[in-house]
């Protein structure tokens, strides 16, 4: 399977609107200075913490970041006389930034306020203290300047492992899909994954906003999995742990016959273990895509039956046995 | 039906990765293949079954060959297991 590069997309930037109405009921955040510079563009998914900047010290001021002000510097701003507090406050809303979002339910003086609101710096609020609130909103503003790839496949939960179905269009992915469905795992997305990394080496799967769980089978058309298996034949987002590569039977292809050798696809600049799996007339490929799911967690909890059966032939190796039967001499037991 | 007797030459015998190899080129002819060493006999594009063979350095394998391929099927194995499976 190859990926090509060019496919891959990443949010240049959002704007601070979306970010306030996609995560205001999450984060609990209220606009303080109304609709202001809601249109002012977030580009770094870091945040900073102003207080050198308000103390003065304005080299290196990530200004261009969304700005946290909490305790200590809401504490710092009252300590200084009126004059010097709008002058503090004035040196950093004299660069552009996003917005600055009020920790810990803290509250600004009105001036400052107007101040702001001047400059179209929107001012939100929230309850949370500054450590969870920038927990959250980093991780938010990770996922939203990750890089994406849509994928063409069919993400399914086997036995809570996320195993992505690949190959060529009409080689059956659907119809292995909706066989695991039947058999009790659950449908993510079929025919359009949309992939995006999370954190460094984490790779999540989804399906788009239009086709959910709507899948087509050749001959039959659009089904749509929930309706017609229920709730529990679907989920809205996995992991993704696996690749199966589903292609024809060649004969001159050389398919891995011990497992001793992991084979490896990158997505999104993450490897992912690959298992190019063969498929004829008569294999059943549901039941293997499970032998896969479980094998895989086999091996994620610390046994890698390759390298045992390895282990056991080099113990066997150069042993002088005559006998090879497992059972030296079978007595009188016919179980 | 081409009968061949060969030993084993690579230190490590035939553990994972030659068998493996050994399996590999099997399967890419269609003449039958089979093994024997001492009296046990398996079939040479099974690779549990060349694993279980435990064949250390040494060991005198006898390779049977049978089918339209034959000849080249013979010439594949034999030359892999006498350059000791490419491993020093």
């Amino acid at each position: 399977m190859k990926i090509d590069k060019s496919r891959e997309t990443r949010k240049k930037s959002i704007t601070v609107g979306f970010l306030y109405e996609t995560t205001k009921d999450r984060f609990k955040l209220r606009s303080l200075n109304g609709e202001n510079g809601f249109e002012n563009i977030i580009k770094d998914k870091n945040l900073n913490r102003p207080g050198l900047a308000l103390a003065g010290y304005l080299s290196l001021f990530t200004h261009d970041r969304v700005q946290m002000i909490g305790n200590t510097e809401v504490h710092y701003l009252q300590s200084l006389s009126p004059e010097q507090r709008s002058q503090a406050f004035g040196r950093i809303i004299g660069y552009t930034m996003p917005c600055i979002i009020l920790t810990n339910g803290n509250r600004l003086a009105d001036e400052l306020m107007q101040a702001a609101s001047a400059k179209n710096i929107p001012i939100f609020g929230t309850p949370f203290e500054t450590t969870k609130i920038s927990y959250f909103l980093a991780d938010f503003l990770d996922d939203q300047f990750s890089p994406q790839v849509v994928l063409h496949g069919s993400l399914v939960d086997v036995y809570g492992v996320g195993v992505l179905l690949t190959g060529r269009s009409g080689i059956g992915k659907s119809e292995i899909a909706l066989d695991l469905v039947e058999r009790g795992h659950r449908l993510v997305a079929d025919d359009v994954v949309m992939v995006t990394r999370k954190g460094e080496a984490i790779l999540m799967g989804a399906g788009t906003d239009l086709v959910k769980h709507f899948m087509e089978i050749r001959g039959l058309g659009l089904l749509d999995v929930r309706s017609m298996f229920g709730i529990r034949a679907i989920r809205y987002q996995k992991r993704v742990e696996v690749i199966i590569e589903l292609e024809e039977w060649k004969l001159d292809e050389e398919y891995t016959r011990t497992g001793l050798d992991d084979q490896i696809v990158t997505i999104l600049d993450v490897e992912m273990p690959m298992v190019k799996l063969p498929i004829f007339p008569g294999k059943n490929v549901t039941v293997i895509a499970e032998v896969i799911a479980l094998n895989y967690l086999l091996k994620h909890y610390g046994y890698d039956a390759a390298k045992e059966f390895a282990k056991r032939l080099e113990g066997m190796i150069g042993q002088k046995k005559k006998e090879n039967r497992a059972i030296n001499y079978f007595e009188h037991d016919f179980e | 039906m081409i009968d061949r007797v060969i030993a084993i030459r690579n230190r490590t015998g035939l553990h994972t990765r030659p068998a493996a190899m050994l399996v590999k080129v099997a399967s890419r002819f269609r003449s039958e293949f089979f093994i024997r060493k001492e009296t046990f006999e398996i079939n040479g594009k099974s690779i549990i079954g060349v694993m279980t063979l435990a064949a250390e350095q040494g060991a005198i394998l006898h390779l049977r060959f049978d089918g339209p391929d034959e000849e080249e099927a013979a010439t594949a194995v034999t030359s892999l297991i006498e350059r000791g499976f490419d491993e020093e």
